[in-house]
């Protein structure tokens, strides 16, 4: 399933939640308009609210998966204990002390690999390794170095950015074990990181998403009754007639 | 998404506001006050301005008419012939040229105005010269009433227009009027065409969209159409021809089985016929609508034949009832499919490869990567039938209103829930709390608790006083008692012995350094006061000073050395004696004194400077000069 939100009129959602098999981030705003979306759909996962170092930008901040959570060293101690009171036990919350503070923008993962920007550090790495329990691939998502910007995969499928070619998507597919297809959110942004949080069951993508848009994340994805197959079968006619 | 929108052209004024706005921008925007005596050249300069300000304006205005209207060559030709038929192309064009000859104009009137202020002599004469230019030009605007007019019914109706996309997927639905396209575009789209049983309901063009197979699609419909030569054919039917001819589209051809719209099955197909050439290279469909009235099996044969005729023209038929929904959906599946066929896809397909590519995964290991997801959801997800609506947090803020406040600590998950609102201090004395969690203080706190319970059990806090005997437990008690009574006649004597009168505070009183280091060396304190001290420096209270300034009344001795003491001061010098001094100071200082009244005087103070001016005590007194003087 996939549902459409909108943040106080911005359709960039994945910047302001972080979603996982364990748990569910959101940024604090004006109303809870854009929290009771998240509130309602998950019943099963805590959903927190959060800010990390007084910004509302959560989900480009942090990277996490039912294992654990990176935050950025920016992040007060007020915040971390709010959020380590609020997780399951069984989630590790660690700062990370990075030059490339926007974890989310460079940190992709699920709950087995994640791809990282090229130029983190080691020792970040190896946190990521120990704090995640993944499996960390050095890589770029069409020549774009921001791969958490550009791609979001859960453990069932990944959706990257359009102009990724089919040659760097079976290469992308192979290290991340999970099925991929390029493809956009928002009528049209390339941005699907910020457009789109996912976890194995559920998605919310931005208010404009078209219906399009919404069909291939459900079948990339594998939500409700989605199959990947789909994607070049019954949608092909509809994603080349536009 | 419309490529053309013709909604922002701006309002076109009639002539007689259009002046008006002109003239007063004028007024407001250019200086307004001149006067005779100022320098020719300023004055030149101020009606030169007025004038050019004026064609400025009137050139912006013009210009904007002239960019805003969409130019008939630059269209797509089928909003192009759309325009011929609606409002004339040859009007429209003149309209449009004319307007941009008065602009010429204008602006040459100006201009030549603008060379003859150079030979205004005077104020008056510059300013008939402005006022011929500013009236030669609202003449000019005068002639273009019409114009203006007709342009501000075409911006009224071009902005009505639906706002078709030519390019985009479409379906276009054609047919003899009152056979039932309007009911068709209403059944799959929500463009609410007016539905009415009689010809020509639909007087324009209509768009709706619908989506299909996750597609956005047009869908036009237009006013009907008779079986006529092309140049006995009204507006109306021109909308229809021109969208059939330039809109590259699936056509539908209705046709009336049931003959309900007053024409023939005959006509209807003869129609088809005569107006073919129009759908070469378009996919095409015929529907046969109101089949709820009359089956096409159980029309009569020659008519049944006329449509196997169609069929055997390899035009696929379609039959369908707008009223019973027979076969719309039927029709929708029948188009995507023919457009799918007609559909150029070879320049596209490269773009869009990564996007049609579904990578799956090759195996590189045999490590199972399943996807976590909680029971409850899946439950969920069998049992869908969930009604029942939690109450969320937005609907708690909107109960609240004004009140709510956002509490974090809700969605806390802690061992001990009750300590979930506990007060927890971020500094604590100076320091911040958080540098101090240790990860291991609960087990800590665990061996502590084991460690004080074993002491406990080992009876080390048990209370021996309970082993007392009776005499120990009197003793206690009696020496109690004592302690109390001594505490009590203490403070009693004290209170006796106060003296009710003032005291010099300690700090106010004087120290004897003697004695000071008498008491000192007595404690063993090595103390010197003749030395370092500050105690030798103390002067008694009652020590006259100095004078600080040197009296007047005697002269002192003159301080400097190199006047010489022979020399009288200056005060007696001359004097003969000291009477005749005294007289000569009491001289000076009354002499003194009106001057040191004026000093006292400030910018505040009421004065008259001339206490008889001229003007008011010379002359005859006209009316109202009595009061003043």
């Amino acid at each position: 399933m996939a549902v459409r939100a909108q943040f106080e009129g911005n359709n960039e959602v994945g910047v302001f939640s972080k979603l996982t098999n364990a748990y569910c981030l959101v940024g604090i705003g004006g109303s809870e308009n854009f929290y009771s979306v998240f509130e309602g759909e998950l019943e099963a996962i805590p959903v927190v609210h959060a800010s990390l170092g007084g910004c509302r930008i959560i989900g480009r901040m942090c990277a996490g998966n039912r294992h654990g959570l990176l935050v950025p060293n920016s992040t007060t101690d007020q915040e971390l204990q709010h959020i380590r009171n609020s997780l399951p036990d069984s989630v590790r919350v660690q700062r990370v002390e990075e030059r490339l503070s926007a974890l989310g923008n460079v940190i992709a993962c699920n709950d087995y690999v994640a791809l990282v920007h090229p130029d983190l550090d080691r020792e970040t790495e190896e946190i990521i390794t120990d704090v995640l329990k993944v499996e960390v691939f050095k890589n770029t998502v069409a020549s774009n170095v921001l791969v958490g910007s550009y791609c979001a995969f859960s453990n069932q499928g990944g959706l990257v950015h359009p102009k990724t070619s089919t040659e760097d998507l079976d290469e992308l597919s192979s290290l991340l074990q999970v099925p991929l297809v390029a493809g956009t959110i928002n009528r049209g942004s390339d941005v699907i990181g910020a457009g789109l949080v996912v976890n194995d069951w559920i998605a919310f993508c931005g208010l404009d998403t078209t219906a399009t848009e919404v069909a291939v994340i459900e079948n990339i994805f594998k939500l409700g009754h989605g199959q990947p197959s789909a994607i070049q079968t019954e949608m092909r006619d509809s994603l080349l007639d536009r | 998404m419309a490529a053309y929108n013709f909604k922002k052209i701006t309002v076109v004024p009639p002539v007689k506001d259009f002046l008006d706005i002109v003239l007063s921008k004028t007024q407001r925007q250019t200086p307004t006050v001149v006067h005779r005596h100022y320098k020719i050249s300023r004055i030149r300069g101020f009606y030169m301005r007025k004038i050019k300000f004026t064609v400025q304006t009137f050139r912006d205005k013009l210009t904007m008419i002239l960019n805003d209207f969409p130019k008939l060559d630059d269209l797509h030709p089928f909003y192009a012939d759309l325009l011929n038929i609606l409002y004339d192309k040859d009007h429209y064009k003149l309209a449009l040229g004319q307007i941009n000859t008065a602009r010429r104009l204008v602006e040459k009137v100006g201009n030549e105005y603008v060379t003859l202020m150079k030979r205004g002599d005077t104020l008056y004469r510059c300013k008939q010269m402005k006022r011929i230019a500013l009236g030669r030009m609202c003449t000019i605007m005068e002639r273009q009433k019409r114009n203006l007019e007709y342009l501000e019914q075409v911006r009224q109706h071009i902005s009505r227009l639906p706002s078709i996309d030519p390019n985009t997927r479409t379906l276009l639905i054609c047919g003899f009027p009152n056979v039932g396209k309007s009911s068709f575009i209403n059944k799959i789209t929500r463009a609410d065409v007016e539905v009415q049983p009689y010809a020509f309901t639909t007087k324009s063009l209509y768009v709706g969209h619908t989506d299909f197979h996750y597609l956005r699609w047009q869908v036009i419909d237009t006013p009907g159409i008779l079986d006529r030569p092309l140049e006995e054919r009204n507006a109306i039917e021109m909308q229809a021809i021109a969208a059939l001819a330039h809109i590259h589209a699936v056509v539908l051809y209705i046709m009336d089985v049931s003959e309900q719209c007053g024409e023939s099955l005959e006509n209807q197909f003869h129609l088809f016929e005569s107006i073919k050439p129009m759908f070469a290279n378009k996919p095409l469909l015929i529907v046969c609508n109101k089949i709820d009235v009359i089956g096409i099996n159980e029309l009569p044969a020659e008519k049944q034949k006329i449509l196997k005729e169609v069929e055997a023209a390899g035009i696929p038929l379609l039959a369908m009832s707008t009223l019973t929904e027979d076969g719309v959906m039927d029709a929708c599946e029948r188009l995507l499919e023919h457009r799918k066929i007609h559909s150029s896809l070879s320049k596209k397909f490269t773009d869009l490869a990564g996007r049609l590519h579904v990578a799956m995964p090759v195996k590189r290991d045999q490590k199972a990567r399943p996807p976590c997801i909680p029971e409850s959801v899946l439950q969920r997800n069998i049992i869908a039938g969930d009604t029942k609506r939690r109450k969320l947090e937005r609907d708690i803020e909107l109960e609240e209103g004004d009140d709510y406040n956002l509490d974090l600590r809700k969605t806390w998950d802690l061992h001990n829930p009750e300590e979930k609102y506990d007060v927890i201090p971020e500094i604590w004395n100076g320091k911040n709390i958080a540098d101090f969690i240790d990860p291991e203080i609960m087990r800590k706190l665990e061996e502590l608790e084991k460690e004080e319970e074993l002491r406990e059990n080992a009876g080390l806090y048990d209370n021996d006083e309970e082993s007392d005997d009776d005499d120990m437990k009197e003793l206690r008690k009696t020496a109690r008692k004592i302690r109390e009574k001594r505490q009590i006649i203490v403070m009693e004597s004290r209170e006796k012995r106060r003296v009710e009168k003032s005291r010099m505070p300690r700090t106010g009183r004087k120290v004897n350094p003697n004695e000071m280091e008498e008491e000192l060396g007595k404690l063993g304190v090595d103390f010197d006061s003749s030395k370092e001290t500050n105690f030798a420096r103390l002067r008694s209270r009652s020590a006259s000073r100095k004078a600080l300034k040197r009296k007047r009344e005697e002269s002192a001795k003159p301080r400097s050395q190199t006047r010489s003491l022979s020399r009288p001061p200056r005060d007696k010098s001359g004097m003969r004696d000291e009477v005749m001094v005294k007289k000569a100071k009491k001289v000076a200082r009354k002499a003194q004194h009106p001057q040191n009244l004026s000093a006292k005087k400030g910018e505040g103070d009421r004065v008259i400077l001339n206490m008889k001016p001229k003007h008011l005590f010379s002359g005859k007194r006209k009316q109202g000069k009595t009061t003043r003087r």
